[in-house]
Parts: C-alpha cells; sequence; structure tokens
C-alpha cells in the first residue's frame, strides 16, 4: 500500500518497519517499568514515603520531587499512588510536585534516555531533563501550596474515608510475588496501549511526511520548542520509552527534544484525563498552561546558551 | 450476582494470551535472526529478556486464572454471596474508579455480572485488545522488513557527517562478499583485474570521514576501493544521468530513526537495478569541490548486484 500526496507519502511496509522497531525498542523499558511497578506496590509500605519528608513545606516539596529517584512510578501509573498518598496525609503540593517529577526523575528514565540519545550528546540530555524536569515539578509544587486543596482536588479524593488495608502480613512469598506480577501485567498491557498508539503515531510520522516540509518550523527555536511540545501531547508516549522516538526527531534542535521530554511525561493527552481522578479539572487546565509556558520558556533560554549540541 | 455467564475471567484470559504471544514473537523474531533487522546490536539482548520475561509473567497470569477459578468455586459451593471476589484482595470500593492498588474497577468486577458501565468497559476493552494484537499480526502477516525509497526521501541523504554525531570510521565494516553477480556490462573501463592488488574494502560512511579528515582522504585517493551500498537514483544534479547514490542506513537505537547515509556514484554503464536494491561498486575514490564544499565521488568500474549483508546498517 503506497500513497503519495505532495509532502506525504505513505507506504505501509515502511510503517510496519518503523513500529515495530519502536515496539521492540521499547518494550523492555517499559516491562521494566511496569516490574518496578509491581515491586513497589507489593514490597514497600507506602506509609515510608510520608515518614521522609521534611516538617518545612517548602523543603517537603523538594524532597518529594526527588523521591521520584528512590520510588519510580511512570506517568501512568503515578496518579492512583497520589491519590493514594494524599489521603494518607502527604500534603497535595507534594502530590504534585511528586506526580509531575517521578516520571522523569526515575533510573529508568534515565537509563533509557542515555540509551536513546547514544552519539547524540547522551549525558547532557539526561542531567538536563532530570534537572529541568525536577525544578518544573518543584515550581508547580510551590505553586500549588499557595492554593486550598479543595480547588486542587476534585471532590471526595481526600475525604472519601475509604482506607482499606488488603494486604495479609501472612501470605506466602510466592503470594506476593503473584500479586507484584498482577501489578505488574496490568500496569504493562495498560501503558502498551498507549505505547502502540504513539509508536504509530511517531512512525507515520518519521516515514511518511517528508521532513523537508517542516524544516522551517525545525529551524525555528521557538516554533521547533512549542511544536515539540504539543507533539508529546499527540504522542502520549510513556516516559520509560519517549525518548527513543525523541532521538528519532533528527531534523528538530536538542533544545526542542529536551522539551519534548520534559512537558510530554508531565502533560500529554492521556494524562490530562489520568489526572481527572484526583485533580479539579480548572487546576488541570491551569496546570497545562502553566508547564507548556514555563517549559517552553526555559528550552527557549537552553538553546539561547549554544551549548554545541 | 451470580450469574454464571459473566464468570469467565475474559481480561485475565486476554492479558495472558497477549502476554504468550508477545513473549513468544520476541523469541521468535530473535530465533529467526530477524531481531537485527530492527535493532542496534546492544538493545537487542534487552528485547530477548523481556520476551523471556512476558513468558514467566504469562506463567503468573495463568497461575492466577486458576487460582481464581479454584476460589470462585469455593465461594460457589460454601453459597457465598461474595462470588465476585476471587481473593480478599479482589474487594472493591463501591465508588472508586481506580482502586489504591492500581486495579482497575471494571477490572476487579471482570466475570461479576455488574451491569454499570457494562458495554463501555467491554468496547473500551476490545479496542485495546485489538491495538495490543496490532503489533502481533504486523511481525508475522506484515512485510515490514526494510525502507522503500520513499522514506529514504523523506528523510534526506546524509552526506554531511556534522549531521551524524555518533558516526565513527571504519566502524562496523560489513561489506557484502557473497553472491554477486554481474548486472551491467563494464563501461568507462575495461581492464582486466587480473594480477592486479584486490580492492580494498570500504564503507560509505569511510568515504565521507575523508571529505573532512585529509589525512584519511590519502588513505584512499587513487586506490580502487569496493563498497556495498543501496541504489537510490538521482533525480537532481544529474544533467548527464550518469551518477546515482549508493547509501547505507545508520541507526542510533533502531531502524526507526535510521538516517540514510550515502556518497555520490559516477558510472557510465548501463544500470538494471531496482531502487534500493543492494550494490557493490568497484572503483576510485574522488573528492571534488562542488557546489563550493568538497564531497566524495567514486568513480565506478564496476557495478554488480549483489546480496544484502548481513549486517544491513551502519552503526
Amino acid at each position: 500500500m503506497f500513497l503519495a500526496v505532495g509532502w506525504f507519502h505513505f507506504s505501509l511496509p515502511d510503517f510496519q518497519y518503523a513500529f515495530l522497531s519502536i515496539l521492540l525498542e521499547g518494550i523492555p523499558f517499559l516491562l521494566g517499568g511496569a516490574l518496578l511497578s509491581g515491586i513497589l506496590e507489593e514490597f514497600l509500605p507506602q506509609s515510608l514515603m510520608t515518614r521522609l519528608l521534611p516538617s518545612n513545606p517548602q523543603l517537603a516539596v523538594v524532597v518529594s520531587g526527588l523521591l521520584g529517584v528512590i520510588f519510580p512510578v511512570c506517568e501512568c501509573g503515578i496518579v492512583p499512588v497520589v491519590r493514594r498518598l494524599m489521603r494518607k496525609g502527604l500534603p497535595v503540593s507534594c502530590g504534585v510536585t511528586y506526580m509531575l517529577a517521578a516520571p522523569i526523575v526515575n533510573p529508568l528514565v534515565i537509563l533509557s534516555t542515555l540509551a536513546a540519545f547514544r552519539g547524540q550528546a547522551a549525558w547532557e540530555m539526561a542531567s538536563l531533563r532530570f534537572v529541568l524536569g525536577l525544578s518544573v515539578a518543584i515550581l508547580a509544587g510551590w505553586v500549588a501550596s499557595f492554593f486550598p486543596p479543595f480547588l486542587i482536588l476534585r471532590s471526595g479524593v481526600i475525604s472519601s474515608g475509604e482506607d482499606h488495608h488488603h494486604h495479609a502480613e501472612s501470605r506466602s512469598l510466592l503470594d506476593k510475588l503473584q500479586n507484584m506480577a498482577s501489578v505488574a501485567i496490568r500496569d504493562f498491557l495498560d501503558v502498551a496501549v498507549y505505547f502502540v498508539i504513539g509508536a504509530a503515531a511517531a512512525s507515520l510520522f518519521s516515514t511518511a511526511v517528508n521532513q523537508e516540509i517542516i524544516l522551517p518550523l525545525a529551524a525555528h527555536p521557538t516554533l521547533a520548542i512549542a511544536s515539540l511540545m504539543g507533539l508529546a501531547s499527540v504522542l502520549s508516549v510513556c516516559s520509560t520509552t519517549d525518548a527513543f522516538i525523541a532521538a528519532t526527531l533528527t531534523t528538530f534542535p536538542m533544545a526542542a527534544k529536551l522539551a519534548f521530554l520534559v512537558f510530554g511525561p508531565m502533560m500529554d493527552f492521556k494524562l490530562l484525563f489520568l489526572y481527572g481522578a484526583a485533580f479539579s479539572r480548572r487546576f488541570i487546565l491551569f496546570l497545562a498552561v502553566g508547564l507548556f509556558v514555563v517549559i517552553g520558556l526555559l528550552c527557549w533560554r537552553i538553546s539561547a546558551l549554544n551549548l554545541g549540541w | 450476582m451470580n450469574n454464571r455467564a459473566f464468570s469467565f475471567p475474559v481480561r485475565s484470559c486476554r492479558d495472558l494470551l497477549l502476554l504468550l504471544l508477545w513473549g513468544l514473537s520476541i523469541l521468535w523474531l530473535a530465533y529467526h535472526g530477524t531481531l537485527a533487522l530492527y535493532l542496534h546490536p546492544s538493545l537487542q539482548p534487552y528485547t530477548l529478556g523481556a520476551g523471556f520475561c512476558l513468558l514467566v509473567l504469562a506463567g503468573f497470569a495463568a497461575r492466577d486464572i486458576i487460582n481464581k477459578g479454584i476460589k470462585r468455586e469455593g465461594f460457589h459451593q460454601s453459597g457465598h454471596d461474595h462470588s465476585c471476589c476471587s481473593s480478599k484482595e479482589d474487594h472493591v470500593h463501591a465508588n472508586a474508579d481506580v482502586h489504591a492498588h492500581g486495579h482497575d474497577h471494571h477490572l476487579d468486577h471482570e466475570g461479576h455480572g455488574h451491569s454499570h458501565g457494562e458495554t463501555s468497559g467491554i468496547a473500551s476493552l476490545t479496542f485495546k485488545t485489538l491495538l495490543l494484537f496490532l503489533p502481533l499480526v504486523m511481525i508475522h502477516a506484515g512485510n515490514g522488513t526494510k525502507f522503500s525509497i520513499s522514506t529514504v526521501q523523506n528523510r534526506g541523504v546524509v552526506q554531511d557527517l556534522a549531521n551524524l554525531p555518533a558516526a565513527k570510521p571504519g566502524n562496523n565494516a560489513s561489506v557484502a562478499p557473497v553472491s554477486t553477480a554481474p548486472i551491467a556490462t563494464s563501461a568507462s573501463s575495461s581492464s582486466s583485474t587480473s594480477g592486479s592488488p584486490q580492492p580494498m574494502p570500504i564503507q560509505v560512511i569511510d568515504l565521507l570521514y575523508a571529505v573532512q579528515m585529509p589525512s584519511y582522504r590519502e588513505e584512499f585517493e587513487g586506490k580502487e576501493v569496493e563498497m556495498t551500498g543501496q541504489f537510490v537514483p538521482l533525480t537532481t544534479g544529474n544533467p548527464n544521468g550518469d551518477r546515482f547514490q549508493a547509501i547505507r542506513l545508520f541507526i542510533t537505537c533502531c531502524a526507526a530513526d535510521a538516517k540514510p547515509v550515502g556518497v555520490t556514484v559516477r558510472y557510465h554503464g548501463s544500470l538494471n537495478v531496482p531502487e534500493m536494491g543492494w550494490i557493490k561498486i568497484t572503483g576510485i575514490p574522488t573528492f571534488p569541490i562542488e557546489g563550493g564544499r568538497r564531497a566524495a565521488v567514486l568513480e565506478a568500474r564496476k557495478v554488480e548486484e549483489c546480496a544484502a549483508p548481513d549486517e544491513p546498517f551502519v552503526y
């Protein structure tokens, strides 16, 4: 099957080839994230996170951002975790920061970014992604701390009174492994759906569109950054694998790819709906616009630094 | 509600099937050597490991189905009203969209005969299932294991190594030496090669490095070389019709990020090679200034169609 319309030349075999390549490359990382999620779910008590936070609210926000390094959860699994943590007493501002930072600062994402950008200033990209993602998440948490929780959260999120403890301590190791595996399977297949869609969109973009058409966009620093943030939202790819897609956007500047890698895990289309399980629509809209502007401005400044990448 | 018609764990069985098929498909690709057509060698072990891991998870999924079946039978036999709950962990909140343990609400009600959101749940599950089966269909029924000229033209052929930062000269010099079949008549030179030294095997990327590095260039100038690449006709900048490009796909991680790198070849003979067909070129590299910049042009003495090399990519 071949379709050619001006700048658009679609070849089904080419699409299939790129699509399967992205999937086969991303599956180990997707699976690794799901397994980590299962391990955390089964073997790490949630109360440990709240015990780790300092009493100073601003400092607590900073620490909650760094918790993502120790408690890595990808963006698809983060919402139920944050909601549960907030029910157990985690400040809303800390919850916002943890939710935004964890998908970016977790070790698996750092490793996948390094792998994907091998030969394309991998260390610089991974470091900047970590620092920028953490900084923006902390900023969002600090801003959230100025607002009362009822303006931020969906009604009933904290005061639902639900607190079931299902995990019997006397369960055997095999049963614990079973639960861990069940969570991992569920997370893997749930996220894989979005990954399949994202990989398909990326494959279509990378094989069918004549990249010379978008070169003017890629050459303009501001437009390139904005357009890749928009693309990150549309693709809605898991943060453990999005670097592999960003790395294929070879015509775009690195600052635009950085914006793609920071904005995507914080606010893509699927998250726009997932966040609704815990946060108010008004807050989500505010968060989306704020993140777009702040990340865009920061990446624009980074592109002006002429880092030589 | 003890509706036995809904007691079949549809989603659990779907998960088991998907894990099995995905895992086996990855192992199948690895066994047939096809994984190398998709991935950089350094990433292939991860994907292979993921294939095994998926099969292990499939084992857990099967165990879960069996356990749930046993417990459900037990509940039914004891007349327990909560036959819907396969285990203590499967109790769900009446008003929770998403369970605190990451359990999907409709998932936990799987097979319970609950009517709320059932239709939309089934539609969503069906859609997601079809999406997850799509790659499997493509792996086993698709024909996507190489790019056509369409993608190469869309991405543009790199002739300046500044656009290819990870390239290393002489790296992974995989020249296809097998089953060559002359397809063109000798043109610019008809001299025999008997008694003369064997042509130096080089890669497309070597010539691009030579363009940038004078010391490297001296290694090739005036010497006969042999180079393998894919045939891409030149539709512009070819007034005499004697030029084409020989390209290789340079990949960083996987085929999706493949970037065509190529050099111009000048050949006065007739050619009957399909676009993107593999060719072996014997000739002498030159590095003229064209369009105000130095370029690599391989003056071909002989062009032969050949089989694709074992390693079709340059890394």
